[in-house]
């Protein structure tokens, strides 16, 4: 890495033209590859279902698009705001994001669309409070992991207390319901506590509960328990549960190695009930073939892998918030997409969450695109003060 | 990873560990869960493909019904009596269809039906019922434009009729599965018939065809169907019909014209009818074609038959003298009975003065048998074999039943029944000169031999005798056709009701052919209860023969024969009065 740096900066010196790259340009181009390409899956995949329910091929295309320019705009916007902002308003973040979730469980703010209240109607655009939660949580837990680091390491309580915000944050969510943002939340909380240094013992003993919670809430919920028994054999009751999974892994069987071609898949076609969301990634296993799902999954697969390397190095320049920041995002976008995915081609049970960068949802884009600016600011700062002395006063004046 | 020493460094100088372990262990979950999705995704899209495919198959692939459509039917010109046409049918899944009362109101409104209606057919458990069939192609698109889930639409065709009741009796009508219900359509059924054919075809979610794939049968479209009937002779007989059936409040009335040298059916109506495109209904038994399914008893329009049976037998000649007077016979205990005292008159004139008596007289001095044999032969009590459904023999008892007075009545028309067509048939006989041809509904292309019934001396001589009764004196002067010499006979007969014969109600008949020195056409026409003060055959039926046949032989440019020929024998009969 110094070597590197160290060769860049002496070109740059040479030239005097060429500066050492201050952004990841790995990690933008991939995040990039993926919204570009998410674009355009849902342009395919969302024409049939933008006919029906509102009357233009193109309803959802032109919603996507003019949300990915401000998920495009806030996240040069959020380039630009230093980490230790971040690390100050992390409690403060965390009380805006619980405050909304209130708001949305408000009968008259609240939007309810299939059966669950998740959205706040700000006249053009409905504001989906858990997708902000998640990213204001990973901050604020990342903020008290760095506060409290001898207390998390030590006490109990210094494990309990975040978690007791995360269980009420989660239990405001699954009254939405919204199970799989929940488990999504819960899940990078704990991954970063256990990066953060709780002590083990307390930590299995939560995950073992947590786990039984979640079976629980699965055993003793009609639908969820059905799509259960549907993910164990899909193709006994081919009607309702499972309908959605059936259609998916037709679609994954029709796409073969190569792909039927952008635009051709049937499945998308009324059969894939929320083909433009939570079911793209089977219309990118039918339209390009296994070749779509492996590069899809290895991007995912590639920024997951490129947050940990961020944090690893920030956590080495002694930037624990950045590190654990970092790691959080991580285990998000890893997270996410892996459950997406595997319910998509049927290794998990159905549940309703989408494809981060690609599935279509406002909110859910704009946030993403917040995390990679986030993750390139820390990425920035961790590039502009490797070599401190040597490269820092000219960087500096960049920002 | 060549910073891990310099971290670790750094850690133990702020002693806050920086849990490189807990870190690769939960790299290595998350590779793990990537791992799997790629085992998973692998396993869908390479080796379960087969079965992936098959399941949706399945789901999207179905079998569609590719309607074949039904044979044209034309008149012996090619003018088209009965066409398909493509229309759309509407059906629903109830069980898909969430309508509301403003979206059955739609529908109902766009379709034409009572949203009761519509409301109970959705209400039902079943996955297909028909909204409406065959409606036109415009408003199948606004059913369309509803864009409504469980709303389909089905192509089909409809049958149309374009010579409406005209042509109705003949052509007959299909049923909304495109069967024949009556007439020609039923009977040439199978030939008219396509045979449906099959493909497989994408479907969307929401059932509606998005490509078609492949062709599992083609569908066979039926054949057509040429009828020995012309259009324009239809129309006229039909025209002519329809106004003396008014004009005379006759209940019902039929007019058949057959081609005399091939046995063609040129034209055939009858009185009421009804319009095989509207609203049919069966009133007044208007549905039926009478010419071939009624039968009546025919009066005096056979005794040409009985004089022809005299003639072949020999015993008797044009000029036979036979002595009608006082107009009254008794056989056995029965009176036969004339209008008018004749006195003595000879075989022409008890045709062309339609006597009962002298009828009855030449009959009974025949032998049963070969009064039966004449008639049999010529199509009494016989079917036609037209083909054409509900067909009538009509009846005539056996000689061996027959006692005088029968055998009597017999010779002018009592005692047997016949039907229009079989009327007509037999005089074909006599019109193509005593050689009998199958009666043909179909155009002929080959000439049948046929089969002889009389002499051709016998028939001539029988047809000459017949001008007279469309001559001044006859009793049918206004059968005759100015240019054309016409031959042909009249009938009244009393109808018969339960215990005898009515005395007010009566058949008005006229049978005959033209021209006479070589006859092209037969007509039959048949007035039924004609209700004004005129009743004979000759103020009733005749007329109709006129204009019809006139008109005909006109229409099938037939040349006149009557300046020629017919002026000094007309004169010669005013001369014998």
């Amino acid at each position: 890495m110094n070597t590197m740096a160290r060769s860049q900066a002496s070109m740059g010196g040479k030239e005097g033209v060429l500066s050492p790259p201050v952004i990841d340009y790995w990690l933008m181009g991939a995040a990039l590859i993926l919204l570009m390409f998410g674009l355009v899956m849902v342009a395919s995949s969302s024409m049939y279902a933008g006919e029906r329910i509102a009357g233009s091929p193109f309803f959802f295309v032109i919603r996507h698009t003019i949300a990915l320019c401000i998920g495009l705009a806030g996240a040069m916007v959020l380039f630009r705001v230093p980490v230790s902002s971040w690390e100050k308003a992390g409690p403060v973040l965390v009380f805006v994001g619980l405050v909304m979730l209130v708001l949305v469980l408000i009968p008259n703010i609240g939007k309810e669309a299939n059966h669950a209240r998740r959205w706040i109607p700000l006249g053009v655009f409905n504001l989906q409070s858990s997708e902000f939660v998640k990213l204001f949580m990973v901050i604020y837990i990342a903020g008290y992991l760095v506060r409290r680091q001898n207390e998390v390491t030590s006490s109990l309580w210094g494990f309990a207390k975040p978690m007791i915000l995360v269980l009420l944050t989660s239990l405001l969510i699954m009254l939405e319901p919204d199970f799989g943002t929940t488990v999504v939340l819960f899940a990078t909380v704990l991954g970063m506590l256990f990066l953060g240094g709780v002590v083990l013992w307390q930590f299995t003993i939560l995950l073992t509960s947590s786990a039984l919670a979640g079976g629980a809430l699965i055993y003793f919920s009609d639908y969820r328990w059905r799509r259960i028994t549907a993910f164990i054999n899909p193709w006994d009751d081919q009607r309702d549960s499972d309908y959605q999974l059936v259609q998916a892994l037709i679609a994954f069987g029709r796409g073969e190695v190569t792909g039927v071609g952008l635009g051709n898949g049937i499945q998308k076609q009324f059969y894939l009930p929320e083909a433009h969301t939570d079911f793209i990634m089977a219309v990118i296993g039918e339209e390009f073939g296994l070749i779509g799902t492996l590069a899809v999954i290895f991007l995912f697969a590639f920024i997951t892998w490129r947050a940990f390397q961020i944090g690893t190095r920030a956590m080495a320049r002694e930037r624990r918030f950045s590190a654990y920041v970092a790691y959080g995002f991580g285990i998000w976008i890893g997270l996410q997409s892996f459950i997406n995915i595997g319910v998509n081609v049927g290794l998990l049970p159905t549940k309703g969450l989408t494809l981060p960068f690609i599935s279509y949802g406002g909110n859910s884009i704009i946030v993403t695109c917040l995390v990679i600016a986030v993750l390139l600011r820390i990425d920035h700062e961790l590039r502009i003060q490797s070599d401190g002395v040597k490269s820092g006063g000219r960087s500096w004046s960049r920002v | 990873m060549s910073g891990s020493k310099k971290k670790r460094g750094h850690a133990e100088k702020i002693k806050v560990p920086s849990y490189k372990a807990r870190r690769l262990f939960l790299l290595a979950v998350l590779a793990f869960a990537f791992g799997s999705l790629i085992w998973r995704s692998v396993d869908r899209q390479v080796f379960e493909t087969a079965f992936l495919q098959q399941q949706g198959e399945k789901r999207y692939l179905k079998p569609m019904k590719v309607r074949a459509s039904r044979g044209m039917i034309t008149d012996r010109n090619g003018e088209p009596l009965a066409i398909s046409t493509p229309v759309k049918s509407i059906f629903a899944n109830p069980r898909k269809l969430k309508a509301d009362s403003k979206t059955i109101g739609a529908i109902a409104s766009i379709l034409d039906l009572n949203p009761d209606r519509v409301r109970r057919l959705l209400a039902s458990d079943r996955g297909f019922v028909y909204l409406k069939r065959r409606v036109n192609p415009d408003v199948a698109q606004q059913v369309k434009a509803l864009d409504l889930e469980g709303i389909g639409l089905e192509s089909e065709h409809r049958r149309f009729y374009p010579s409406g009741e005209v042509m109705a009796h003949m052509v007959g009508l299909t049923g909304i599965d495109d069967q024949g219900l009556e007439g020609m359509e039923l009977a040439y059924n199978e030939w008219l018939s396509g045979v449906n054919g099959a493909k497989r075809v994408i479907m969307d979610g929401r059932r509606r065809v998005i490509k078609e794939v492949e062709n599992i049968q083609s569908p066979r479209s039926g054949n057509d169907l040429v009828l020995s009937l012309d259009r324009r002779l239809q129309f006229l007989a039909y025209r002519e019909l329809k106004k003396a059936v008014k004009t005379h409040r006759a209940v019902s009335g039929s007019a058949v014209i057959l081609d005399a040298k091939s046995g063609e059916v040129l034209a055939m109506v009858n009185r009421p009818a009804y319009n095989p495109n509207g609203r049919r209904s069966n009133r007044r038994g208007s549905f039926r074609n009478r010419a071939v399914t009624d039968v009546f008893e025919p009066g005096s329009t056979v005794k040409p038959f009985v004089v022809a049976a005299a003639l072949e037998q020999g015993r008797f000649k044009p000029d036979t003298p036979i002595d009608v007077t006082p107009g009254l016979l008794r056989v056995g205990r029965h009176l036969v009975k004339d209008s008018h005292n004749y006195g003595r008159i000879d075989v022409a004139t008890v045709l062309s003065k339609s006597s009962n008596v002298g009828a009855s007289k030449i009959a009974l001095a025949l032998k049963p048998e070969i009064l039966w044999k004449l008639y049999s032969r010529i199509g009494f009590g016989r079917s036609a074999e037209s083909m054409f459904p509900g067909e009538s023999s009509g009846r005539l008892p056996h000689f061996s039943d027959w006692s005088q007075f029968e055998q009597a009545t017999l010779s002018f028309g009592y005692g047997l029944s016949v039907t229009p067509l079989q009327l007509a048939g037999a005089y074909a006989v006599l019109a193509n000169d005593g050689v009998k041809l199958p009666v043909s509904l179909l155009k002929v292309s080959e000439l049948s031999k046929g089969e002889r019934v009389v002499r051709r001396s016998t028939a001539r001589s029988v047809v000459h005798m017949l001008e007279a009764v469309v001559a001044k004196g006859g009793t049918a002067p206004l059968a005759a056709i100015p240019g054309y010499r016409v031959a042909g006979k009249t009938g009244t007969a009393k109808k018969s009701v339960a215990g005898g014969y009515a005395e007010d109600k009566y058949l008005s008949l006229f049978v005959g052919m033209a021209p006479a020195s070589d006859p092209r056409l037969v007509m039959a026409v048949m007035i039924n209860e004609p209700r004004g003060k005129d009743y004979y055959g000759g103020k009733v039926a005749a007329p109709v023969f006129a204009k019809v046949m006139s008109g005909a032989l006109r229409l099938l440019n037939i040349p006149p024969d009557a300046p020629l020929v017919v002026t000094p024998l007309l004169a010669g009969s005013e001369g014998r009065h």
